[in-house]
């Protein structure tokens, strides 16, 4: 057999060096334990390096997500309104709501007279009081229903304009739930505003 | 008498443009995220009747080659060996280890914490690498046989891979042809995450500087070692 090959190699290292070596290898360990794979993977930020790193989300269970799940301080609330828009009226109507939140919201029409849905122009937007005149626009056209989820990209008042292009009188009928805090109407030169408890 | 081929001379004939293949498969292991038996492989597993002994082997085989932490430790015992003998006759200490407690843990339904046994396989990987630089010799004045270790280790490490098993709920039905099965492809996997590991070791060992290098090698394969432990005992704590 060959025997003349030791089994093993032996470093011929000196105690210190081994000794310092080892305790960077400790050093080594802990910090990148401490900075990077505790706030990461447990969700445990003893130095708070992981929340300046961003990486203390990464472990966190999804229903405490804020992209999932936002809080929301206020109450929920439900409207439901109708218009009757003769030939050539226009009616706004809209909601006070923060930066984020949210309401769900379906509107529909029905012709006065005999029943059945009838266009009307239609724009779903934004005021900001924040920034003097600042319109957004959310969605447009000619319709006779719409309903979706709507998230409020700013603080302000988001709601529709409604008008009958028509010849016939249109009736409007609008439901609502979400965390909004006042209504506003808009109707022939007045400001309606109700303060929701 | 049989001739074992010199392992130098084994290295000697494998051309330069094989390291770099060889070393780029060496990171496959590395890109692999999570170390249990998961998902899809999980849910196939528990779903199967009876005897079922390509997806057990293939599972052993892919947890191998697949874990870190069996194949860091598997690297610091290869480090410094000469010869193929060695390299099998450690392979096979630490094989029959491991196999004891897979096998035993499973049938027996030993009941032990995973991110314990794994916190002890970190520390493994640790030691191993203390002991490749001399360490335990030179401060402590006495070192454990080597060839007990790692069968000692081994022990542990075939608990890791039973408590895996465990995870799942398994078919009581053809159990232990099953495990079987799991423990053979483990050795396969074994095998070539090795054949890999040796083939780089080889070339490397070539090099000038080897030494020097092999001494930071070692201190990274220890702080690694104290990351996974240091990983997983807090997995213990809070997950």
């Amino acid at each position: 057999m060959n025997t003349g090959v030791p089994e093993s190699v032996v470093l011929q290292t000196g105690k210190r060096k081994i000794l310092t070596a080892t305790l960077f290898a400790v050093v080594i360990a802990a910090a990148i334990l401490v900075i990077f794979i505790l706030p990461a993977e447990f969700n445990k930020d003893p130095l708070g390096v992981g929340e300046a790193l961003g990486i203390s989300g990464l472990s966190k269970p999804a229903g405490v997500s804020a992209e999932i799940v936002r809080k929301e301080e206020g109450a929920l609330r439900e409207d439901g309104v109708s218009f009757q828009l003769l030939p050539f009226e226009f009616v706004e109507y809209k909601y006070q709501m923060n930066k984020g939140s949210s309401m769900l919201y379906s509107w529909t029409t029905t012709k006065a007279r005999a029943g059945g849905s009838s266009p009307v122009s239609f724009e779903f937007h934004g005021e900001s009081h924040e920034v003097e005149g600042y319109v957004e626009s959310y969605s447009l056209g000619e319709g006779d229903r719409e309903a979706a989820t709507f998230i409020a990209p700013f603080k302000g008042v988001h709601g529709w304009f409604w008008a009958n292009h028509g010849s016939e009188a249109v009736t409007v009928t609008l439901n609502t739930a979400g965390f909004y805090t006042e209504t506003l109407e808009f109707r022939d030169g007045f400001v309606k505003k109700q303060i929701l408890k | 008498m049989l001739k074992y081929p010199g392992y130098r001379g084994f290295a000697n004939s494998v051309s330069h443009r094989y390291f770099w293949w060889a070393a780029i498969l060496m990171l496959i292991p590395v890109t692999a995220v999570a170390h249990n038996i998961s998902g899809d492989n999980a849910r196939f597993v528990e779903g199967l009747e009876g005897r079922a002994v390509i997806p057990y082997m293939y599972l052993g085989a892919k947890h191998m080659v697949t874990g870190y932490d069996h194949l860091l430790y598997l690297l610091g015992v290869v480090f410094f060996l000469q010869r193929v003998r060695d390299i099998v006759l450690y392979a096979s200490l630490f094989t029959l280890g491991h196999s004891i407690t897979l096998m035993g843990g499973v049938l027996l339904e030993w009941s032990v914490n995973a991110y314990l046994i794994d916190t002890i396989i970190g520390l493994s990987v640790a030691y191993k690498a203390f002991e490749n630089m001399n360490g335990f010799k030179q401060v402590f004045g006495f070192q454990l046989n080597a060839r007990v270790a790692v069968l000692i280790f081994g022990l542990f490490h075939g608990l890791g891979l039973a408590t895996k098993l465990q995870d799942l709920s398994l078919s009581t039905d053809s159990l232990v042809i099953n495990i079987l099965s799991f423990n053979v492809g483990v050795e396969i996997g074994q095998a070539l995450a090795l054949m890999s590991i040796v083939v780089v070791l080889g070339l490397w060992r070539k090099k000038n500087h080897f030494h020097r290098q092999a001494f930071v090698a070692n201190t990274v394969l220890m702080s690694l070692g104290f990351m996974l432990a240091g990983y997983q005992f807090s997995a213990y704590l809070w997950a």
